[in-house]
């Protein structure tokens, strides 16, 4: 009896990293095989038999800085990103702060439409974005890619803020109003400080989607003056000489890599602030 | 989450400050009242300009028949034409079809690893793999896909060598081949996404309710179906939702690997607006669609996610 159960416990054990092995492979695979084709000369991509073991090239690395401005699609990027964080930082932490310390009427209902914002198609506010945008002589501008990558991600960031500011204790406030400290002065001098590491994943999480988006930065941006590496990407495609797969995935390495990086760093976070604190991880 | 030590000292650091406060706080007590307001209202003019403002300019230019010249008032007749039109029909179909395909498997994936993984230590020392593919921009993602399934046939080649298949497959002249493509890519992308939630999830349950359990001598397998899961399904229906609404607005791949294709069996929603938008110019037209994608939109925010985020709080 107990051999038998011994030997159940090590079969389930053995299931166990046989299916994680599995996904773990099936989520590497593609990634290193990726990287493989960002590394071998473009006429060894589109082959009649596909080639599993190239020649090493860095064609591709050459091309990107050389043949296309990917300083400026990079300096793009990295301005509009930080920019739209910026924003969100100054519009978030105010707003999160009344809507986890202050009781009034409507609160709840104005915290649930920021919160429903995030659930807009990016598609039903597209048309309007763009004309807005017209109108006001924005368009194929990083400035406008600021204000979007902002607007999609205060309703996450707001969220994650107060989700973070909901688990300070009252006392703590209360001990610095009895001592005469105003409002703005307790947001800035108690509550901030004790919150860092939930700032710093909102801002960590709003980053990455704000690389990540593709629709509102392709209909804006349409020139390298705008470009960002998201949209980049897809422009890649060369005309006449078709997708230039070797270039796409040494730019996806490139992006990737900051983000990886920064992930690593705030992995413990990572579960609250993608579900905006709904998760207590 | 609060971090004692500095909120201390920050506390002292506060407390010099009190005279100049005094007389604020005396000369204003309706600014008090008002100051709640007045904090969340950037956020919200804000976020107003990027939803309040386009939805009503979509309610408007719906009305018209807005092509390359002046506005052209056209009543319902967007509306008519829509409801008429079997490729705005279809393009609802493909992102319900898709879309729930896709977050049914991506769930029950998430779920398994998440149960294999969340109380073993050494998977926590590598679970970070998990993680990769949700960290690659969605645009990478879709090449890779596109690369892989048509323009270098890599996986026909892997399947015909393993002796599954004895010939290449015509994967875009197939509606199914074509949405498998998405769903494959979608489900690779974004499992991690709930994966690191359940296991957060799972994670943060009292470890003595599983200890008591198993001294019952109740199997890995029954505590988690009966004590586990049902504890956590606040956070399953969070990030669900969560997911759902990213893969109903599914455009990158779409825009990248099936352009919609074949015979418009794999255009979602928003490639439909996209399309009718900024291809054929037809705005008045995309923008009924968006209109009736923003009535959906409200009334699952209202009766869906309300009330998963309340009793996620609980």
């Amino acid at each position: 009896m107990a051999s038998a159960r011994k030997r159940s416990r090590g079969e389930s054990l053995a299931l166990r990293y046989a299916i994680l092995g599995a996904w773990a492979l099936f989520c590497l695979v593609p990634v290193l095989w990726f990287l493989s084709i960002g590394l071998r000369p473009r006429i060894e991509i589109i082959t009649p038999q596909p080639i599993y073991f190239p020649t090493f090239s860095l064609d591709a690395w050459h091309m990107i800085w050389e043949d296309w401005p990917m300083g400026k699609y990079l300096r793009n990027s990295v301005l509009a990103i930080i920019g739209s964080v910026i924003i969100d930082l100054i519009l978030a932490i105010p707003a999160a702060y009344s809507l986890s310390r202050f009781e009034y009427k409507g609160r709840d209902d104005i915290g649930f439409y920021i919160l429903s914002t995030r659930m807009m198609a990016p598609a039903i506010v597209a048309v309007p974005i763009f004309f807005l945008f017209r109108n006001f002589g924005l368009l194929d501008t990083i400035w406008a890619l600021m204000l979007i990558y902002a607007a999609i991600n205060l309703s996450f960031v707001t969220w994650i803020i107060r989700s973070y500011m909901l688990d300070i204790p009252k006392e703590l406030e209360d001990a610095a109003k009895t001592d005469g400290a105003g409002e703005l002065r307790i947001l800035w001098e108690i509550i901030i400080p004790a919150i860092l590491p939930g700032i710093i994943t909102a801002s960590v999480i709003a980053m990455i989607f704000a690389i990540n988006e593709f629709l509102f930065t392709l209909l804006i941006a349409s020139t390298p003056d705008a470009y960002t590496m998201s949209v980049a990407l897809a422009n890649f495609t060369g005309g006449s000489d078709g997708v230039i797969y070797n270039a796409i995935a040494l730019v996806a390495f490139l992006a990737f890599l900051p983000v990886f990086l920064v992930v690593v760093l705030i992995q413990k976070h990572l579960s609250r602030g993608l579900t905006m604190g709904a998760v207590k991880g | 989450m609060s971090n004692p030590d500095l909120s201390a000292t920050g506390a002292a650091n506060a407390a010099p400050a009190q005279p100049t406060h005094r007389r604020f706080k005396r000369r204003s007590k309706r600014m008090k009242a008002l100051l709640p307001y007045m904090l969340v209202a950037p956020a919200v003019l804000y976020l107003m300009l990027i939803t309040l403002y386009p939805g009503i300019f979509a309610i408007t230019q719906s009305f018209y028949n807005v092509k390359f010249g002046p506005w052209q008032w056209a009543g319902f007749d967007n509306y008519t034409r829509l409801m008429g039109d079997y490729q705005f029909w279809g393009a609802l179909w493909n992102t319900l079809v898709i879309g729930s395909i896709s977050l049914i498997l991506q769930c029950i994936i998430a779920l398994t690893l998440a149960f294999y993984a969340y109380r073993d230590p050494w998977v926590q020392g590598w679970r970070i793999i998990f993680l990769i593919p949700m960290l690659f921009m969605p645009s990478a993602v879709a090449f890779i896909y596109k690369l892989a399934f048509l323009d270098a046939r890599v996986v026909a080649d892997l399947f015909i060598r393993l002796g599954l298949l004895d010939g290449n497959v015509a994967w875009q002249s197939s509606i199914w081949l074509s949405r498998m493509i998405l769903i494959i890519a979608d489900v690779w992308q974004w499992t991690p996404f709930l994966f690191i939630i359940f296991v957060a999830g799972l994670q943060a349950q009292d470890e003595e309710v599983e200890e008591a359990a198993r001294l019952d001598g109740a199997s890995w397998y029954a505590i988690f179906w009966n004590i586990s899961l049902p504890m956590m399904k606040p956070i399953i229906a969070v990030a669900l939702i969560l997911r759902a609404i990213d893969i109903t607005t599914m455009f990158t791949n779409v825009f990248i690997i099936t352009k919609g294709g074949p015979a418009f069996g794999t255009e979602t929603i928003s490639y439909f607006i996209y399309r009718t938008g900024f291809k054929f110019f037809n705005f008045g037209y995309a923008s009924a669609a968006s209109v009736i994608m923003l009535i959906i939109t409200i009334i699952i925010a209202q009766f869906v996610v309300k009330r998963a985020f309340v009793s996620a709080r609980t």
